[in-house]
């Protein structure tokens, strides 16, 4: 029976209200220990130019300071940033959040996506961690991705989304 | 056996599935200039073994040239010849094959269903022999696209048909009984106004304009300058003439690349003519090489009008019809170019092109239906370009000691202008199937888009916006994102919600 009823505006689901999923609680720690090998690379780098220099005093002080703020700006990042990101899963599409500065929210209606990706590193596996990554048509501008689900969330949004995006197809 | 009659045969006309086969021997000319365009592209590759055999040649330098030349020549050829001779295709049911590659061989699979359009190219050869050149633009791949070169027109025609019979599409009109009327003729006034806004005749009119412009103001110092030292005879004469030669100079190549622009938009639009045909976009044009063009219209991803300033001069638009594009490559060929047309046109082919959907989507650019966006976009990158500015003049200062450096400072009213006018620019409307987003710092630039083909939508908010109400609407089509900037909050979630609800409940394929 086919229906056509009358939209209001002001009915259609908003975002304002959403119960925002949270990432897997020990993203943050594994996110910092990448980081943190990042960060050594300028620490190790003021350490060898100290010793060359004969000199850990003034003359590399700056070299320091500037190493160390990285690292612990590098260490403390995701602590507030991974907080911040979250998503939802909706009857007919999936809302993602993210952004400190530039607060963002993107939306993927599931009958646009073309396929459905879950991977993981061998760091994301240490933690029980992968994301999933979805593409739509013409994706150069970054393809939705989702890092930070636990495995098991991961793959079980995939193949729920695998599923909606099958159902998507038969109704077309 | 093998027949080698310049027309191919009556089997090329009637594409039946199963056997492989060859096309006509002119092809050569295509895998000729194929070549040709692939030496240029990696000009040092490509002679890099001529270059050897020149020097491991005996004899003189000009022998060696000669020898060097003819090998080449030769090489090219017989390169030519083999690829011709080893290319081969077959039609399936559902797919075109084709086999090629002298050295690495390479087997093509283009399916019907991923093929977007056909493409036909006919050369001045392949005219006089009713032969064309069959490109297949195919959603996805990109740079592996299958060229079938000179097949016979009727083939090309039949094949056509058969790749929308089998994708359900309505077959389009055949070619020569039921063309409708061209929706649009271009003639040689047009391609001068095309060649003149060309993007490089303009870049070069950009750099020679300050300089011309100076000669102009010097003009009179110089002719007076000429006269009082031709009666002198002084040496000075040498200078002045310079000057005089340097100004013939740049006026003629200012001349030349006028005229190199407009040849170039006669070669490639002459006698253009545009149709609609069905629900097939259809235009071609050329003078040499005829190119034919075609889209479904419902590939239409966006449809973009611009004019930039000689445009605007000529009170002409360019406007352009993009599909779906393969990731990661910002891929022009997948655009539906209509070099240049009118506002009225313009308005009309809008209206075919997006039928009842397209109603109010407005892209003229002075339309005073557009809505200004928030005064606030200008904040930022005025702060940036006024704090950089300021920057450089106190470093410059303080490293020079020089006044002079406070000419950082004429950044400022030049960036404030540049910021003024893009911000004067922007703008937007929006239907109840559809919105049009107007930007250009100098010209003009509109997209006009369907709700309903959007893939994605993202809302974000910096720091200012949110303290303001405002946000950034975005969204992502096949073809490239579009932002609105800086619209209320409110606005943007509104729309947001209404196209994610439009694309959920659409049953239309977007593409």
């Amino acid at each position: 029976m086919f229906q056509n009823p009358e939209i209001a505006i002001e009915d259609l689901p908003d975002m304002e209200e959403l119960e925002w999923g949270k990432l897997h609680p020990r993203f943050v720690r594994r996110i910092q220990v990448q980081n943190g090998l990042v960060a050594l690379a300028p620490i190790a780098g003021a350490i060898v130019f100290s010793i060359l220099l004969h000199t850990f005093l003034i003359q590399t002080v700056l070299l320091w300071v500037l190493a160390i703020a990285f690292a612990v700006l590098l260490i403390t990042w995701p602590t507030i940033s991974v907080p911040r990101r979250g998503y939802v899963v909706r009857d007919k599409d999936i809302v993602f959040r993210s952004g400190v500065v530039f607060r963002s929210v993107t939306a993927i209606p599931y009958n646009r996506i073309q396929h459905v990706e879950t991977s993981s590193t061998p760091l994301d596996r240490k933690f029980g961690i992968a994301a999933l990554q979805l593409f739509t048509a013409g994706g150069s501008g970054g393809d939705l991705k989702i890092h930070g689900l636990g495995a098991k969330v991961a793959e079980q949004l995939r193949v729920y989304i695998l599923d909606k995006i099958g159902a998507s197809i038969e109704h077309a | 056996m093998c027949t080698f009659s310049i027309r191919s045969g009556p089997v090329l006309n009637t594409p039946e599935p199963g056997t492989w086969r060859r096309t006509s021997p002119l092809a050569i000319l295509f895998f000729l200039g194929k070549l040709a365009r692939d030496i240029v592209k990696n000009a040092w590759q490509a002679l890099a073994p001529l270059a050897a055999v020149i020097i491991a040649a005996g004899g003189d330098i000009i022998d060696r040239l000669k020898i060097g030349g003819i090998l080449f020549i030769v090489a090219v050829i017989v390169i030519s010849v083999l690829r011709y001779w080893f290319f081969r295709f077959q039609l399936s049911d559902d797919s075109v094959l084709i086999r090629e590659g002298v050295v690495k061989k390479k087997q093509l699979d283009i399916k019907f269903d991923r093929i977007q359009g056909i493409n036909t190219q006919q050369n001045i050869v392949f005219r006089y022999f009713g032969l064309v050149t069959v490109n297949f633009d195919t959603a996805g791949s990109s740079g592996d696209e299958g060229n079938l070169p000179a097949v016979p027109r009727e083939f090309a025609d039949t094949l056509r048909e058969r790749i929308g019979r089998s994708l359900g599409r309505a077959p389009a009109g055949a070619e020569g009984e039921s063309l409708p009327d061209a929706l649009l003729q271009l003639d040689w006034r047009d391609m001068v106004r095309i060649g003149l806004s060309d993007k490089r005749a303009l870049l070069v009119l950009a750099v020679l304009g300050p300089v011309m412009e100076r000669l102009g103001d010097g003009a009179d110092e110089v002719i007076t300058n000429y006269v009082e030292n031709a009666a002198q005879g002084a040496f000075q004469y040498g200078m002045a003439t310079g000057v005089a030669i340097f100004a013939a100079v740049a006026i003629s190549l200012v001349l030349l690349l006028a005229l190199a622009s407009i040849a170039a938009a006669f070669l490639r639009y002459h006698n253009f003519e545009l149709f609609l045909d069905g629900s097939t976009l259809r235009s071609n044009g050329g003078l040499l090489t005829r190119h034919e063009v075609s889209m479904g219209l419902g590939k239409i991803q966006t449809l973009r009008l611009q004019q930039g300033v000689i445009l605007r001069l000529f009170k002409r638009f360019r406007m352009s019809a993009r599909q779906a594009r393969a990731s990661h490559k910002n891929d022009s060929s997948k655009n539906f170019t209509i070099p240049i047309v009118t506002g009225d046109d313009a308005t009309d082919l809008r209206r075919r092109l997006l039928d009842k959907e397209g109603r109010g989507l407005m892209q003229i650019p002075t339309s005073d239906r557009f809505t200004p966006i928030s005064a606030y976009f200008m904040r930022l990158p005025i702060m940036i370009n006024v704090l950089i500015s300021i920057l450089l003049a106190s470093i410059g200062f303080s490293i020079a000691g020089d006044p002079a450096t406070a000419l950082f400072l004429l950044w400022i009213p030049i960036s404030l202008w540049f910021i003024y006018k893009t911000w004067r620019h922007a703008g937007y409307l929006y239907t109840d199937e559809g919105f049009v987003r107007r930007s250009g710092t100098i010209g003009y630039r509109t997209v006009a888009l369907l709700y309903r083909k959007v893939q994605r939508v993202s809302v974000t908010r910096s720091p200012l916006q949110r303290r303001k109400g405002l946000a950034t609407l975005r969204v992502y089509m096949a073809s490239g994102s579009v932002r609105i900037p800086y619209i209320e909050h409110e606005l943007a979630t509104r729309l947001r919600n209404y196209i994610l609800y439009k694309v959920e409940s659409s049953q239309q394929a977007w593409h």
